[in-house]
């Protein structure tokens, strides 16, 4: 799957987590912002860069504001973002879940 | 939540008033038309009757953000709206937006995934999405070795290029080794951004070392200094200066290296006499300012060369005097497009501004 524009899935909204995925050259960077960081960042990046694996996305830039969302939040809106951005809302990736 | 997110419309004068009310409540209070006009649109949330969170957007901005936490958990409608705002603002392609706030509450954007680019006693300026200041400043070229080089800045709106422009962008690449131009990015001028831009760099094509980038929403833009846009008063000036000046000190000049910033003195307009002081006040020691003295026609006429003086030209038409106040390749654009530039003014585009 490839990043072809910018594209956010998610609120600011408590429980949410803010996904905005633009183009990048190479890798997955991701840039995360949340107030539980320090307990859960890693676990939150891995489930970023985990789920952009099963889709396929080589290369990309994550922007993440987390409000406290559970894996299975963090999941859903890192597809539904990666979708928008692959231009391929069309065609959902239902095996990635 | 329970609470819906309703449009305001702000035409509508009953709801115009309660929104006023609303925030006026919570200290808000500049509802001066020329502000207020700019909104894009307004939404808000109420509980029973009463408006109890507001936000609105112009352009990349959110502006009149407003928020009641009475018997709510703090902060959960604050984030509700400025969700809503930025969820919609991302659903028109606008990824990056602004945020020009009372100090107090840079930390609560901050909590929902904007950064402070600039803050001063009384406000801060934010921003969030993408691209954002480092995406900016990673685009503007560079030279080898440019940390251990001479480098200038000078951020100019060139409404249009003017030979007191060409003399004081001369100065600076004459006196160091790299001169970066800033375009001012908003367009709101007679001339617009992307003819601004082209007769910035055709006027200083021959001169090597001088890169010509756009300004973005970092240098009096929209976002940093509204007031050059809309008339305002003195204090209003001050602290939208005093931001735009430290970003430039804090973020702008130390990735580009820049240790001077060139500017043209200022007899004649206000705010951009205020913006030199904040800048002289500001910038040193890390960014020396160098105030440059506006040129004179010549020795035995007093005219003072200035864009404004060139808009009252185009206006009238009287183009035979132009050579004396620009260089050739603006006397060139003026000449072949003086009925459109006259046809925006017509229009009711300002020209006794910036």
């Amino acid at each position: 799957m490839e990043i072809k524009d910018t594209a956010v899935a998610g609120t600011l909204e408590s429980s949410d987590i803010q996904i905005m995925i633009s183009k990048a050259t190479d890798g997955i960077q991701i840039e995360l912002k949340s107030d539980v960081e320090k307990q859960f960042g890693d676990q939150i990046r891995h489930v970023i860069t985990a789920t952009l694996n099963a889709l396929g996305v080589q290369a990309a830039k994550v922007k993440a504001v987390d409000k406290g969302a559970l894996d299975c939040v963090i999941k859903a809106r890192t597809i539904a973002a990666a979708q928008r951005a692959s231009e391929t809302t069309a065609t959902p990736a239902w095996e990635v879940l | 939540m329970d609470e819906q997110i309703v449009d305001l419309y702000l035409k509508d004068p009953p709801v115009r008033q309660e929104w006023e009310r609303f925030l006026t409540s919570i200290g808000i209070h500049n509802f001066a038309d020329k502000e207020v006009d700019q909104i894009d649109y307004t939404i808000g949330i109420y509980s029973g009757d009463d408006l109890v969170a507001t936000g609105s957007v112009a352009g990349s901005v959110l502006k009149y953000i407003g928020v009641c936490n009475k018997g709510v958990t703090t902060g959960a409608r604050f984030n509700a709206i400025v969700s809503e705002l930025v969820n919609r603002q991302f659903a028109n392609h606008v990824f990056h937006l602004m945020v020009f706030t009372k100090l107090k509450y840079s930390e609560s954007f901050q909590h929902i995934g904007f950064s402070e680019l600039a803050r001063s006693n009384e406000a801060a300026l934010l921003e969030t999405g993408s691209p954002d200041v480092a995406d900016f400043l990673s685009d503007i070229p560079r030279v080898a070795d440019q940390a251990n080089k001479k480098v200038a800045g000078i951020v100019m709106n060139a409404n249009p290029f003017t030979l007191g422009h060409r003399f004081l962008v001369e100065q600076a690449a004459r006196a160091n080794d790299l001169v970066y131009v800033f375009v001012v990015n908003t367009d709101a001028s007679l001339f617009t951004t992307d003819e601004r831009t082209e007769l910035v760099k055709a006027n200083t094509q021959d001169l090597a070392n001088v890169i010509v980038v756009n300004g973005g929403d970092y240098m009096v833009s929209y976002a940093t200094f509204p007031a050059y846009f809309l008339a305002s008063t003195d204090e209003t000036v001050n602290y939208q200066t005093t931001l735009d000046a430290r970003i430039f000190r804090n973020v702008i000049a130390p990735a580009l290296s820049i240790k001077t910033r060139y500017v043209g003195s200022e007899p004649l307009s206000r705010t951009t006499g205020i913006y030199n002081q904040v800048l002289a006040r500001e910038l040193p020691p890390a960014v020396e300012l160098k105030v440059i003295e506006r040129n004179r026609v010549n020795s035995d006429d007093a005219t003072i060369i200035t864009a404004t003086k060139v808009r009252q030209l185009i206006k009238t038409g009287e183009l035979k005097q132009l050579p004396r106040l620009v260089p050739a390749a603006t006397t060139q654009f003026i000449q072949d497009h003086l009925k459109t530039l006259q046809a925006r003014i017509q229009k009711g585009m300002n020209i006794d501004g910036n």
